[in-house]
């Protein structure tokens, strides 16, 4: 693996034709090489962008081909940056309930407001149809609506036939906000073309946008020439084809991608640009970083972190087919462009001063690269079940942190205090457990936490306690079949679930009927727990305390299921003589109560004593040891006698 | 214009060692604020975490989520926990407020702070220094109103701006100014209460009036005393903080609570200091204003009584 720190004027220079030649190499081994999705899409766009006034001209050239087996003469599009209106369904929901990052008394500044206009739709053969052009709320009926469009054909396309679309189109983008836009200099430029939708289920999916929703879009390929002023360095979402000046002081770059569902790109004169390499079992991957100004600091982080990712997934879940991916880290104050994933293209998100015992940048790279797998080729319905892709890929986030960064150590990791990946995960999903299944459109949940808690947390926590179950080698096995399955395909939930069950040969819907399809809380307790002489009435038995060896106690054990969840426990029961015993029970009833009579007191008992079941929202209730340790609460006690103490004395600074 | 007198800075440390028991005693009051604020967490963390492995977790180095999930499981310990804090904080405020004529009685005139002494004099003043407070509290508005402007510009700077830093850079010197301001009104309000306690002054626009006089004077050599202090009490409180956090082992409950104990105690000795070393200043500077007059008539200049004309 090599590595080299070059400096971004050096980029326009090199890299230009660097990346010609390998792609000009490789083009002739591509041409032989068989698709590895069924292309259903063929994008050519041009785009011009303004960095000034942050817009883009574009003029895009789609051919659809018919492989829904039925003629079509209906094609709905989506204009997501439309999303940035006032009066979208988007803005709607964000001020009912919020969305990432922004609470219902969000403001939203007009600078925030973004679009997309078609100023012109040709139809190949049909001549000009931008007057045919019908917006449409297939999911609230909200006419303001601009997210959908639909247009008509005069005659309908035949199955097996193409049918080219020639859309003239411009974008202004928001100063950033949900993934896209601009922040002073730099421009992340997403989901900023009409982009047709998915035939599915044997009807048009395509979803308006919403405040939780992401998006979902066939595969196909990709040919875009971005113009941009020649000082702007840009990263995109494919092979850098070529690049030349023009007379006016702008460059045209030509990208090519393909067996993707999905183009983006960025720009931006600061970028520092960075490069390595990884090489996995489908040859050698190029990693193109581009560092914003004051985060070189995380540059090498996000760099181990990826190599790391691309080497952990390569080897569980499957390669890794493309040989590049692109990482933007968004400037200071473009934030929000930052943890979003688009094919062969991440955004990340740092600080410049970020702690180096703060795995965030870690975290954020692992977690969009993961979305490489779940989302990028695994290509799920992001709109009706989001946990596919984002709860997935916060578990796998799990393992691979776990992996990279050591099991107690994968989220926060300073000498004062620890966190996991599992505990950050478990947090999430405590926070609101009970209102919404995992299984729900993700527009319905009730607000955007639980959306957020539900869907990436709670899904990661299902499948790590699932691990309890199967074991994790089996559901790593799982995993791997269902990605080499359904890659570069739309599987759907019970897809995977069919297959963790095949895979396992276990039948697993009382699990998944109550963790997918139900809000059931888990919460198991050991209620009761004490050792009493079994000759209790007897004095001569046990005159003293000093005369116990010899005596026959009964002990009773009780434990509750406080939970409506049924889960199997074990419970680990340990005496004072070190004899031991464990105990299953199904859970089905309420309580069990267990009984024993021996030469030996309780000394601890414990359920789940391995902590493999990640589900139980309370671990604290779920033992009891006969010695009181009162250390736990004593050092809460000094930490917050201090916090007092040190409000206290700013307060006083007052008087 | 008088300037503060060498050694001024150590002699109010020795003076807050003179009176240490002031410091004990506001110290005592503190932590037993402290730890009544924190009882009832405590009780209920004791219940549900003495005889529970999982506790551990908190034992065995800071677990950060099982912290999270203490908080979140139901009648969780730390559920009152903030609310308790604010209000024992606040109850503090009012007692340093009642204190405050005591401690500067003891400095400023220099008596023994008898337990009789020390609370008639924070009896006599309490009502002068609470009008203080209110004073205080409008004149910390305009910059309050700073802070919000800064706000502001910091949002306009950022959407103007072709870089990504120069609004952190304004709001970075913004605080710098801000906060120097604040230890401006600090310092103008402790000279305040010096010189009410000092002259036994009730009108306290007055006092206010003569300190901000006094304080424009002499400026930078109060200002000084005052950060000096400062500076030695931060420092020590990041390093007693860095030594907490990086050097002392998880499981020292015993020594962190030592530690913890002992950075109050620095912060607090160290306000004190501040309010001695200006008592100080204050008494050093009135000496001076009655040994060196600000300004002393020139002697007349003697005559010789004319000569007589010569005769011729």
């Amino acid at each position: 693996m090599t590595k080299t720190f070059v400096l971004a004027a050096a980029l326009a220079i090199f890299c230009g034709p660097i990346f010609s030649q390998t792609t000009a190499t490789s083009t002739a081994a591509d041409a032989a090489k068989k698709p590895l999705s069924t292309r259903v899409v063929a994008y050519q766009i041009e785009a011009k962008l303004d960095p000034t006034k942050h817009t883009i001209a574009a003029s895009e050239t789609l051919t659809y081909k018919n492989l829904t087996g039925q003629p079509q003469q209906t094609f709905p599009f989506h204009l997501y940056l439309n999303a940035f209106q006032p009066q979208s369904t988007f803005m709607t929901e964000v001020r009912l309930a919020g969305t990432r990052g922004n609470g219902p008394d969000s403001e939203w500044d007009p600078k925030h407001f973004g679009s997309i206009t078609v100023d012109r739709l040709e139809v190949e053969g049909a001549g000009d149809l931008t007057n045919k052009m019908e917006f449409i709320h297939p999911d609230d009926k909200n006419s303001e609506d601009r997210t959908v469009f639909q247009v008509t054909l005069p005659k309908p396309i035949a199955p097996g036939a193409s049918v080219e679309f020639r859309i003239a189109f411009h974008d202004v983008l928001p100063k950033v906000v949900e993934r896209t836009g601009y922040a002073h200099d730099f421009d992340m430029v997403g989901q900023w073309f009409p982009k047709v939708g998915v035939w599915w289920k044997n009807a048009w999916n395509c979803h308006q946008f919403h405040a939780t929703t992401e998006f979902f879009a066939d595969f196909g390929t990709f040919d875009v020439k971005i113009t941009v002023p020649q000082n702007e360095i840009v990263g995109a979402g494919g092979d850098l084809v070529s690049s030349a000046n023009n007379s006016d002081g702008t460059k045209t770059l030509t990208y090519h991608s393909e067996d993707v569902h999905d183009f983006s790109w960025t720009a931006s004169p600061s970028f520092t640009v960075v490069e390595d390499s990884w090489t996995g079992s489908q040859g050698p991957v190029k990693i193109h970083l581009l560092m914003s100004p004051g985060h070189m600091r995380s540059a090498q982080r996000y760099l181990e972190a990826e190599t790391g990712s691309l080497r952990l997934f390569d080897q569980w879940y499957g390669p890794y087919p493309y040989d590049r991916i692109t990482m933007v880290d968004p400037p200071h104050g473009g934030g929000d462009a930052g943890g979003m994933e688009y094919p062969t293209l991440i955004t990340l998100g740092t600080s410049a001063h970020m702690p180096q015992g703060v795995l965030a940048p870690e975290i954020v790279t692992e977690h969009e690269f993961g979305h490489q797998y779940w989302y990028g080729m695994v290509a799920t319905n992001e709109f009706e079940e989001a946990w596919l892709d984002e709860g997935i890929n916060s578990y796998t986030e799990v393992k691979v942190m776990d992996e990279l960064y050591g099991k107690n150590t994968s989220a926060v990791n300073f000498p004062f205090a620890q966190m996991s990946e599992t505990g950050l995960q478990q947090t999430g999903y405590f926070s609101d457990p009970a209102k919404d299944p995992i299984a729900r459109f993700a527009w319905r949940f009730i607000n955007s936490d639980s959306y957020a808690d539900i869907t990436y947390s709670k899904t990661a926590t299902v499948l790590l306690t699932l691990e309890k179950v199967i074991g994790e080698d089996t559901l790593r096995q799982a995993l791997h079949t269902y990605f080499m399955r359904y890659r570069f395909t739309h599987p759907t939930g019970e897809d995977f679930l069919k297959t963790i069950e095949e895979v396992s040969g276990k039948d697993l819907r009382w699990y998944f009927n109550q963790a997918i399809y139900g809000t059931q809380v888990l919460d198991y307790s050991l209620a009761d727990a004490h050792s009493d002489p079994l000759k209790w009435w007897d004095t001569s038995a046990h005159p003293s305390k000093k005369n116990e060896k010899g005596e026959v106690y009964r002990t009773y054990i009780t434990v509750v299921r406080k939970g409506d969840f049924v889960f199997p426990v074990d419970v680990d029961i340990k005496f004072d003589d070190g004899s031991t015993a464990v105990e299953h029970w199904d859970g089905q009833d309420r309580w069990v109560r267990y009984q024993y009579d021996r030469k030996a007191k309780i000394q601890s008992a414990q359920i789940d004593a391995h902590n493999q079941i990640t589900l139980d929202r309370h671990p604290f209730n779920n033992s009891f040891t006969e010695e009181s340790d009162p250390r736990a609460a004593h050092k809460l006690r000094t930490i917050w006698v201090f916090a007092s103490e040190w409000l206290s004395q700013l307060l006083a600074w007052l008087t | 214009m008088a300037a503060a007198k060498r050694g001024t800075f150590f002699s109010g440390a020795g003076l807050v060692w003179q009176w240490q028991r002031l410091v004990w005693w506001i110290f005592a009051v503190c932590l037993i604020f402290g730890l009544f604020s924190t009882h009832e967490m405590t009780e209920r963390a004791s219940s549900l975490l003495d005889h529970s492995v999982a506790a551990q977790r908190l034992v065995n180095g800071f677990d950060a989520s099982a912290f999270i999930m203490l908080q979140q499981v139901p009648d969780s310990p730390l559920e009152i926990q903030g609310h308790n804090i604010v209000h024992f904080s606040l109850l503090f405020l009012v007692f340093m407020l009642f204190v405050t004529g005591g401690i500067l009685a003891a400095y400023v005139l220099d008596e023994k702070p008898t337990t009789t002494a020390f609370f008639e004099a924070s009896g006599h003043y309490f009502w002068r220094f609470f009008r203080l407070l209110i004073y205080l509290a409008i004149v910390l508005l305009p910059i309050a109103g700073l802070a919000a402007a800064t706000s502001a510009m910091y949002t306009h700077i950022e959407d103007q701006s072709i870089s990504p830093y120069p609004g952190d850079h304004f709001v970075e010197a913004a605080a710098v100014v801000i906060l120097l301001l604040l230890i401006i009104v600090r310092l103008w309000f402790d000279m305040a209460q010096i010189i009410a306690v000092a002259e036994d002054e009730k009108k306290m626009h007055r006092v206010l009036r003569r300190a901000f006089g006094l304080l424009r004077r002499n400026f930078f050599s109060l200002l000084w005393l005052y950060l000096r202090v400062s500076i030695i009490a931060w420092a020590l409180f990041a390093f007693g903080l860095y030594f907490w956090m990086f050097r002392l082992s998880p499981q020292s409950n015993v020594a962190a609570f030592l530690l913890s104990q002992l950075m109050i105690l620095v912060w607090l000795g160290a306000r004190l200091w501040q309010r001695a070393s200006e008592s100080l200043w204050y008494r050093n500077y009135q000496a001076n204003q009655v040994s060196e007059p600000a300004w002393t008539p020139p002697p007349a200049p003697m005559y010789m009584p004319a000569a007589a004309e010569p005769q011729p």
